[in-house]
């Protein structure tokens, strides 16, 4: 199978470290892009891309906006949000649109049960 | 001088990140409403400029409730509103329709469970990547301005401080994690309440947070 490719949209670096260690030790078939926030996360897509793992609170354009923008660029994208912070409506709103959450931090079976599906 | 290196300030702003966020979530529950939060801000400033970041004018009342916490790490946590705001918080939780007496009666009451779950899941949040180990005292309701708020000598963590290094000039200085959030009503501008989070540390804790910030960097 070809290799399949994440990417990681988190103003922290250690969000974006930690994210990056799971990937390397745990699935490196994968290839793991990251940015810092939306407007890097849009203009660095690859004309392929698989999954997306999202924070909500960024600078700039939050987590569901930049959902929505990737999504009308990828429709079969399957797009997760990564945040402590899980409200109701943003979750309705989420939902609507397809998108899944991961509750932070994030670690090794959060993401093996995300990978694992699209696998 | 303490400082933090760029990795450590930015870990210690995400576990803020995170500890809100399950704060925020759990405000917005009580409050059935969407509460939006800011971007982390972290600050190592004498107390007269934290002061100063918290409210724009010393004289404004505000309202506040604080829970310290201590052991390995000891701090103080703040959840603080505009005055004018908490009983416009209390009306959202309790009964639109309740006079205002009977408001401001419950005022303390209701405050101090709101702050006690939202200070708990923030705390807990915050450190669940930490090896440490603290224990909450009961939450308080505080009323006065933004310096009464954040005075040294009201804080336990300032006390404990002032008692194991006198007169040493960086006792000033407060390690403030700030946060702002807002509630978000559509139907009603009104009804917005609007508040922070604050959180502070004292001398020795600033250091031993920045050993657990090594410690968990060092993993990656």
């Amino acid at each position: 199978m070809a290799n399949k490719t994440a990417l990681i949209v988190d103003d922290s670096s250690l969000a974006r470290m930690m994210a990056r260690k799971i990937f390397t030790t745990r699935f490196p078939d994968w290839s793991l892009l990251e940015a810092k926030d939306g407007d890097e996360a849009l203009a660095m897509a690859p004309p392929v891309l698989d999954v997306a793992l999202i924070d909500f609170n960024m600078p700039g354009m939050n987590g569901l906006e930049l959902s929505e923008k990737l999504l009308t660029r990828f429709p079969n994208l399957a797009v997760f949000l990564v945040t402590a912070n899980i409200q109701e409506r943003m979750h309705q709103r989420a939902e609507s649109m397809g998108i899944g959450f991961i509750k932070k931090p994030i670690d090794e079976p959060k993401i093996a049960d995300i990978l694992d599906k699209i696998k | 001088m303490f400082f933090l290196t760029e990795m450590e300030e930015d870990a210690l702003k995400e576990f803020f990140n995170m500890g809100l966020g399950m704060a925020a979530a759990s405000l917005s529950q009580m409050v059935n409403n969407e509460v939006l939060l800011s971007l982390p801000q972290l600050k190592v400033v004498p107390y007269d400029e934290a002061t100063r970041m918290l409210v724009a004018n010393d004289e404004e009342q505000l309202v506040a409730i604080r829970q310290n916490f201590s052991g390995e790490l000891t701090g103080t946590s703040l959840l603080i509103f505009p005055g004018a705001e908490s009983l416009e918080l209390v009306r959202t939780l309790l009964n639109e329709q309740m006079p205002l007496e009977v408001l401001m009666e419950l005022e303390q009451e209701t405050l101090q469970d709101v702050g006690n779950v939202v200070l708990n899941a923030f705390l807990e949040s915050f450190t669940q990547m930490m090896s440490i180990q603290f224990e909450f005292e009961a939450a308080e309701f505080l009323k006065g301005s933004g310096a009464f708020l954040l005075d040294i000598t009201s804080h336990l963590a300032a006390q404990r401080l002032a008692m194991q290094e006198e007169a040493n000039e960086e006792n000033e200085r407060a390690f403030v994690l700030m946060m702002d959030f807002k509630t978000h009503d559509e139907e009603d501008a009104q009804h917005t309440l609007s508040g922070f989070v604050v959180l502070l540390f004292s001398q020795p804790s600033m250091e031993i947070l920045k050993r657990e910030l090594k410690t968990i960097l060092g993993a990656f």
